[in-house]
Parts: C-alpha cells; sequence; structure tokens
C-alpha cells in the first residue's frame, strides 16, 4: 500500500468524523421538547421572565445555531466537551470515569465472543451436517435473536436473585472498603453477569462468519491438493483450512470493536453498570444535550477506529491484498 | 486508493445506526422481572434502634448533593436535605413546625418574622451556627440565582440579625405559604465556607467542603455508583437512629427491585409500581409502607375553545369518569380516586361537603340539554355543527398513565365523546400543554392526562397558581380557566395569614372548581414503599410525602 493511500484513506475517515460531528451536533437539537426544564429543575414553570431568560443565556440557547455550532466545533478541537446541564460537572471527567468501565466489559466480551466463536465455528464446519454442526447452529441462531435486556434480566433473576451467586448491580459493591486482591475480585464478581450478556450476544456473528468461511475454504482446490500430498486431517485443517479461513474472521472482530459499545447501552442499563453506555441512556432520558453530542462522538469514534484497525490488519493477513494495492 | 463512496455511506450508516439506537427509548425499555416463587413470612416485630449501616437505592445520579448541583427535586432535596438544616422541618401530617428555629413569631401584618434560633447548633465541622449565617443563606441564593432556593426566598425585602440567636425577616408583604415553602424548604449554608464560592453552580463539592449542620455528612461520592454518608454524631436534636447510610445508584426500577429482593439494598427510595407492590410485599423480610401522597393524575382540557369552553360539557365528563374504578383497575386498589374540587381527601384543608360522583344518565341528560346530539348516528355527539372528537395526549413514557387514558376513553364514549389516546412523546406532551412552560404562551391541545408533582397539592396556596387567569399569578393554570369570583379568592388566599379565613376561602375554591370544572381531577396515586425491616423498621410516613425524609432515620424524641 502506497503512502498516497494511505493519507487518501485518512481523509475519508476525516471526512466521515466531520459528517458524524455534524449530525452528532443537530440530532439532539431536533429532537422535540425544551431543555429548560432540565437545566432550571422540575419546577420550570415558576421561574420568572427573567430568570428564565437568565437560564437560556448562561446555557447559550438563544444564539444562533451557526454561532453554537461554531462554538462546539472550537471547543471539540481544544477537547473540551463542555459541561453537563444535568450534572453540572465537566463531561470530560463524566467520561474518563466511565469509559473503563466500557471498556473492561467489552474487552471481556470480545475476547470470549472471538474465542468461543472461532472455536466452535471451526469446529462446526469441520463436523457439517453432523450432529454437532446442526445442534451448535440452531444454538447460535436462537442466541442471536435473544434481546439483549430480556437476557440480562433472565441472567439477574436466575443467578442473582434466585441463586445469589453473582451481585445484581454495579460494577462495585458500594462502599464495601475492599483492598487489594478482594478489590479485584469484588470488581469480577460484578463484570461476570454483564460481560457474559455481552459475550452471549456476539459469538454468535463470529460463530457463523468462522463457520462459513471454513465452509468456503474446504472446499478449494489446495486443500484437495494438500489432502492428496498425504497430509494428516489434523495439519489440514490447523495449516490450510483454519489459517485461510481467519481472514474474515478477524474483519468481523475487529468491526465488532466498535459495535460492542453501541450493546452496552442496554446491558449497562439492565445492570446499573457505571459505563458509557449508561451516561447515553440517561443523557438521552434527561435530554442533556451536551453529554448526548459526547457519547455520541465517543461511540462514533470507537468504530471509525475499529474500521481503520480492519483496513490496516487485513493486508496484513492476507498477502494478495497487499499485491493488490 | 480511490475515494469510495459506497464503503463511505456504509461506515456513515453504521455510526448513524449506533447514534439512532442510543437515542429510541424502546432501546432500553425493560419488563418487570418475572415473579420468585417465595411464601410470605411475618416481619420480625424486634425493630432495631440503633442500625450500623443502611443501604438506600435511587434510580440516577443526584450529582455531588450540594444546594447548587443536586438534580431532582425528589429525592435529590430529601438527600441534599440529610447533610443540612432549614429553619422549620416538616412533621409526620406534612405541617411545618420549629426545628434550628425554636420560636416563630409573626408580626399582625404577616409580612415579619422573627425567629430564635436553637442553642448550641453547630456546623460539622465545629463552626457555630448562627445568625450571621441565616443572613448570609438569605443574600446567597438571591445573589446566585441558579437554585430553586432563590425563588424561594424572592419575597424576603431584608434581614436583620439583632443578635446571635435572632433573625428578623422582613417580606414585601403578607405571604401565607412563607413557612412551608421558604422556611422548611431552604438550607441554612455555613457562611465561612460559602463566602468563598463564586461560581456556586460549577462548583465541585468535595468531603471537606461539604459542611452542613445536618445529621449526615456525605463522606464519599462515586458518580453513577453510591453515595455513602455518616451520621453527626452531635447532631442537634440527637444521634441519628442509622450510623452510616450507602446509597445506591440504579439505571432504572427493575435493577433496584431485583437489588432489594436480593437483600443488596434495604431499602428502595422510589414509591413501588403497583403491579410490584404485592409481589413484593410476599416476599419474606420485605415490608411495603403505603399512605396518601400528593402526586395527581387528572384531565386537562383548553377552557377557552370548543368544546370545553361549555361548562355543561366539563361537567358531563367528570360525571362520566368513574375515578374509583380507575383506581381498582390500573392502580389495583393503590389510589384514592380524586375529589372533583382538587384537594386530596387526606389533607387537612380538604373540604368534606365536595361531592364527587359517577352518574353517566346525568352526564347524558346535560349533553343532551345543550342539544349536543349524535345527529348522523355514529355514536358521537355533535355540538354546533361539530363532533365531540379531539385528540388526548398522554405521554409515551408513562405506562400508568396511557392506561388511565385508555379507560377514560371507553367511559366517554359513553356519553358520546370521542377522545382519541394519542400517545407521545413526553417533550412533545409538555409542549402541547404547556408550551416553553410559559403560561402566557397560550396552549396547544384539546384534552390530555396531566399531572402535578406534591408540592403543588401539599401547599394550598398554589390553588391561586393553579386557576388564576392571570399568568402572572396564575402561572401553573394550564386550562385557560377565567372566572371572575375564583380570581377574587385567589388573590385574597395569597395575603391571608388568618388560618380560620384561609380555610373558609379554600373550602369555597374547592367548591368552585368541583361545579366549573377548570379540570377534572381523576385519582392521586398512593405511595408504597418497600424496605427490609429487619435492618431498619423506623420509617415514618409523611403525609404525602412518603418515607424518604431525615425525621425518618432520627430516633422518635428527635423528630418534630
Amino acid at each position: 500500500m502506497g503512502s498516497s493511500s494511505i493519507t487518501g484513506r485518512l481523509l475519508q475517515y476525516v471526512l466521515v468524523l466531520l459528517v458524524a460531528v455534524t449530525i452528532n451536533f443537530l440530532l439532539p437539537r431536533l429532537m422535540p421538547g425544551n431543555p429548560l426544564a432540565l437545566i432550571a429543575g422540575a419546577d420550570v414553570g415558576l421561574l420568572t421572565p427573567e430568570q428564565r431568560q437568565e437560564v437560556i443565556e448562561r446555557a447559550g440557547l438563544d444564539r444562533p445555531l451557526i454561532v453554537q455550532y461554531a462554538t462546539y466545533i472550537g471547543d471539540l478541537a481544544t477537547g473540551d466537551f463542555g459541561y453537563s446541564y444535568r450534572q453540572k460537572r465537566p463531561i470530560t471527567d463524566l467520561i474518563a470515569e466511565r469509559l473503563p468501565w466500557t471498556l473492561l466489559l467489552t474487552g471481556i466480551a470480545l475476547a470470549i465472543s472471538a474465542v468461543v466463536g472461532t472455536l466452535l465455528g471451526a469446529l462446526s464446519a469441520w463436523r457439517r451436517g453432523r450432529f454437532t454442526d446442526v445442534a451448535s447452529l440452531g444454538v447460535m441462531i436462537v442466541l442471536e435473536s435473544m434481546p439483549s435486556f430480556w437476557l440480562g434480566m433472565l441472567l439477574v433473576s436466575i443467578f442473582s436473585v434466585q441463586l445469589g451467586i453473582f451481585p445484581t448491580f454495579g460494577a462495585i459493591t458500594p462502599a464495601a472498603g475492599y483492598q487489594g486482591l478482594e478489590a479485584v475480585a469484588d470488581v469480577v464478581r460484578h463484570a461476570i453477569l454483564p460481560a457474559l450478556t455481552l459475550s452471549i450476544l456476539s459469538v454468535p456473528g463470529v460463530y457463523l462468519t468462522m463457520r462459513y468461511s471454513m465452509l468456503g475454504v474446504l472446499g478449494e482446490d489446495f486443500i484437495r491438493t494438500a489432502r492428496a500430498k498425504g497430509l494428516s486431517e489434523r495439519a489440514v485443517l490447523l495449516r490450510h483450512v483454519a489459517r485461510n479461513a481467519l481472514v474474515p474472521v478477524v474483519t468481523v472482530i475487529a468491526l465488532r470493536l466498535g459495535f460492542a459499545f453501541g450493546g452496552t447501552v442496554v446491558v449497562e442499563t439492565v445492570f446499573s453498570y457505571p459505563g458509557l453506555g449508561r451516561l447515553i441512556f440517561e443523557a438521552v432520558s434527561g435530554r442533556d444535550y451536551p453529554v448526548m453530542q459526547a457519547t455520541f462522538l465517543v461511540f462514533t469514534i470507537a468504530v471509525l477506529i475499529s474500521n481503520l484497525l480492519a483496513d490496516y490488519l487485513y493486508p496484513l493477513l492476507d498477502p494478495r491484498a497487499r499485491a493488490a494495492s | 486508493m480511490r475515494f469510495n463512496p459506497g464503503r463511505t455511506g456504509a461506515l456513515l450508516g453504521a455510526t448513524l445506526l449506533i447514534a439512532v439506537a442510543a437515542c429510541s427509548p424502546a432501546a432500553s425499555t425493560a419488563p418487570s422481572e418475572p415473579a420468585a416463587s417465595t411464601s410470605p413470612t411475618a416481619a420480625p416485630s424486634e425493630a432495631p434502634t440503633q442500625v450500623a449501616r443502611l443501604r438506600l437505592g435511587i434510580v440516577g445520579d443526584e450529582s455531588t448533593l450540594n444546594p447548587y448541583t443536586y438534580v431532582t427535586g425528589f429525592p435529590g432535596w430529601n438527600l441534599l436535605m440529610l447533610q443540612y438544616d432549614s429553619l422549620m422541618a416538616i412533621d409526620e401530617q406534612g405541617q411545618p413546625q420549629p426545628w434550628l428555629a425554636t420560636a416563630i413569631d409573626v408580626s399582625a401584618d404577616g409580612a415579619t418574622y422573627t425567629l430564635t434560633l436553637a442553642d448550641g447548633v453547630t456546623f460539622n465541622d465545629g463552626t457555630p451556627l448562627t445568625s450571621a449565617d441565616v443572613a448570609f443563606t438569605v443574600t446567597y441564593f438571591q445573589a446566585n440565582t441558579q437554585s430553586r432556593f432563590t425563588r424561594a426566598l424572592r419575597g424576603v425585602e431584608s434581614v436583620e440579625t439583632p443578635s446571635a440567636t435572632t433573625v428578623v425577616l422582613k417580606l414585601a408583604g403578607p405571604n401565607p405559604s412563607f413557612p412551608l415553602r421558604t422556611l422548611a424548604d431552604v438550607p441554612i449554608l455555613p457562611k465561612h465556607v460559602w463566602e468563598a464560592v463564586t461560581n456556586p453552580a460549577e462548583h465541585t463539592f468535595d468531603s471537606v467542603t461539604n459542611v452542613g449542620s445536618g445529621p449526615y455528612k456525605l463522606v464519599e461520592y462515586n458518580s453513577d455508583q453510591f453515595y455513602r454518608f455518616e451520621a453527626n454524631a452531635d447532631y442537634f436534636r440527637g444521634e441519628p437512629a442509622v450510623k452510616e447510610l450507602v446509597v445506591a445508584k440504579f439505571a432504572d426500577d427493575a435493577g433496584a427491585v431485583a437489588a432489594l429482593r436480593a437483600a443488596e439494598i434495604d431499602m428502595i427510595v422510589r414509591p413501588v409500581a403497583p403491579e410490584q407492590i404485592e409481589i413484593l410485599g410476599a416476599e419474606a423480610g420485605i415490608t411495603i409502607n403505603k399512605g396518601p401522597q400528593f402526586t395527581t393524575t387528572m384531565l386537562n382540557y383548553d377552557t377557552t375553545k370548543f368544546p370545553f369552553d361549555r361548562v355543561e360539557v366539563r361537567q358531563a365528563v367528570s360525571l362520566a369518569v368513574d375515578r374509583q374504578d380507575l383506581a381498582d383497575t390500573i392502580y389495583l386498589g393503590g389510589a384514592t380516586p380524586g375529589s372533583a374540587g382538587w384537594i386530596h381527601p387526606n389533607s387537612p384543608f380538604f373540604n368534606s361537603a365536595v361531592v364527587t360522583k359517577t352518574d353517566v344518565d346525568a352526564a347524558n341528560a346535560l349533553l343532551d340539554g345543550i342539544n349536543a346530539t349524535d345527529t348522523n348516528g355514529d355514536g358521537i355527539r355533535e355540538l354546533d355543527g361539530q363532533p365531540l372528537s379531539m385528540e388526548m395526549l398522554t405521554p409515551s413514557n408513562d405506562s400508568l398513565r396511557l392506561r388511565v387514558a385508555e379507560l377514560v376513553r371507553e367511559m366517554l364514549l359513553q356519553i358520546g365523546i370521542d377522545a382519541k389516546v394519542a400517545s407521545v412523546e413526553q417533550a412533545t406532551w409538555e409542549a402541547k400543554v404547556w408550551p416553553d412552560f410559559d403560561v402566557s404562551k397560550g396552549r396547544d391541545y384539546q384534552l390530555a392526562v396531566w399531572g402535578w408533582s406534591a408540592p403543588v397539592q401539599a401547599d394550598t396556596g398554589q390553588i391561586a397558581q393553579l386557576v388564576h387567569s392571570d399568568p402572572a399569578v396564575g402561572s401553573i393554570n394550564l386550562t385557560g380557566f377565567n372566572d371572575a369570583e375564583t380570581n377574587q379568592l385567589a388573590e385574597e388566599l395569597g395575603v391571608t395569614g388568618d388560618p380560620t379565613r384561609r380555610q373558609a376561602i379554600i373550602n369555597r375554591l374547592q367548591e368552585i372548581i368541583a361545579d366549573e370544572l377548570p379540570f377534572v381531577m381523576l385519582l392521586y396515586p398512593d405511595g408504597a414503599y418497600a424496605y427490609r425491616p429487619d435492618v431498619y423498621d423506623g420509617w415514618i410516613f409523611i403525609t404525602g410525602r412518603g418515607i424518604m425524609d431525615k425525621i425518618s432515620l432520627l430516633p422518635p424524641e428527635a423528630r418534630p
């Protein structure tokens, strides 16, 4: 890949980012409702007209849209996401507090779904048409169609409320004062159910890709050649089939990285997990414009980065893609 | 590589998809969880008097909990007031009683309040609380306007401090609501801490600067996870019954209910949904405390436009709705049927002479009497050539109100009124009924299911704001109601301090509201609070307000 094509591709990403930023700015403003209620509190109707005006001016909502937009872009460029109407704290602080929790959940879920999905997919393809394949394919299709909030609540109901094995909510036990290893164990116990929910939801995607990719490779001429050479079935599968089948799977996993963030909105709400997804949920329900913009932007950037990653990983894995460009 | 519009589009689509999915409230809707099969057992009768730790559950974050940063009126204010004290405090009947101020003398003209402060009150950093702190609080809230307490203190013209324990507040005029709305509401700030704070709304307090005189001190704030409070052992009314309070933050009600059932928390601060009351109440170790609350569910309509400008139509609607049926069917009995005169039957100000009845025949007769008849045989009456057909707005995020709307629709069909249920986004609903939250901007609806928060009902002085036709007085008159006698009574109520005369005015207003129907009061949902009595059983139900108040955490002798 030449340097000009790298520049071209980066330009493309910058353009997409700009469009996304603009949509981000406009979306909350196109939603119905007056943010005044939120800024001034529940009894906004009892404000005098002067107090009302003062509130609007302080929030900059009386300025022309284009001026608000320019201010927004300028602030973004300096890393200033602004102030939360609702929480009355800098949004950068809010994101910094929540991002690690979301990364933890999505990281675990992605690792589990990559390993389990790839192995099961390979096994399924190898045993194509036999019981293992049919059964796992059936299970995966059922899992893929499950609503995440339903799955999450089911897990809470069984493992937390009935069996009492895992905590029902949060990322840590509130004010437990745990130290060292105890604290780590506490975080792990809290992460298991939400991470499991996220994993269950993302395994089928990896599994299906791996299975179909394997089946495709199994039908290739070079596999017949390998078998004809007298290689063992094990060597054929591992060295020739799986390696080649993995290329599209890696792309799918890299793309999932971005979308995994989106999946956390529901899961973090069900488990009251203090991540970015819950921050979005609360910002949307409270019409907290600046927080909505900032969190959407973080999600957008996550998707763009994962796409970029997929773009650059592909030629590394597949020599043909390198040769082509 | 060439620019590839298809790929760019796909990328853009992907990012948009995420943004839109996150926007949609449906994406995060969660149904109530399946019921557990546990048998009911009696709650232990031994109530502990001193509790080491109590864990409460709230929904959402209340930020750093100082008077300028807390988020909601309930439970934000209630949590805030754990750390601060007001000059008066609400008792079990919901009435203001002496607190920081042990004596409250009101001048004959009702405009001067002379307050004597309790002896020996200190802030939790050891500094004594004096009249200088009270005077500072008044001027500080007046000068820094981003707080609800600014409005509460608006009528205070001057504050004098003749001695360290005496405060004289001079009001612009008599204000009978002053004790409830101001003296029992405004937290007294420590002057030595706040005089250095220039931008309170953006000043993030921490456990060092969070200084108050209240029974608790906030010692830990973990955004979106929990608060931790420690009891103030030297509290001037007596040591709190609970040593440490942990307030866990949930994303939704279902999460809090699951945590209570799993004994990870000991009490849910919000009232429990009607369909959960029986399930939770049947669970071993969980008790439900029920009582009257002052939140309201009502029908609002534009009384300045067809057809609700005709009093007969309004009266027919009120006669056609079966309030008991609404309370039984939708709230499963967990609601008090509305009084047509607005005031809750459990309120000390209720006028028992006001009769609220359901009579479909009488409603039909009223409509027949104004020649509103069904001329084309479609089952819907026509009045002055127009069908009695309209939209009934209800907020889509409130399933109880939606069910109220659906039942009311059936009830109104019996009298030939076709009110189509329009479930709209909450913001749209607000914007139509109360454009820009400013009554002077008019209305953009015909009929809507509406409701007010508890303070509107709790302060009887608010009737004036609810029914006076001038937006300057009737700031929450969302139905455009205009009646000369009502206006005159509402004005008199605003300046009358004499309790007997006030009661007479309030009684008359209830009669007018029941006859003229500026709105149709449907019901008052009861409060039902779930907690684990084996951990703490000292909760008291404050009429109209529920159980989450600092006085619930004080020993009985320390309560007002």
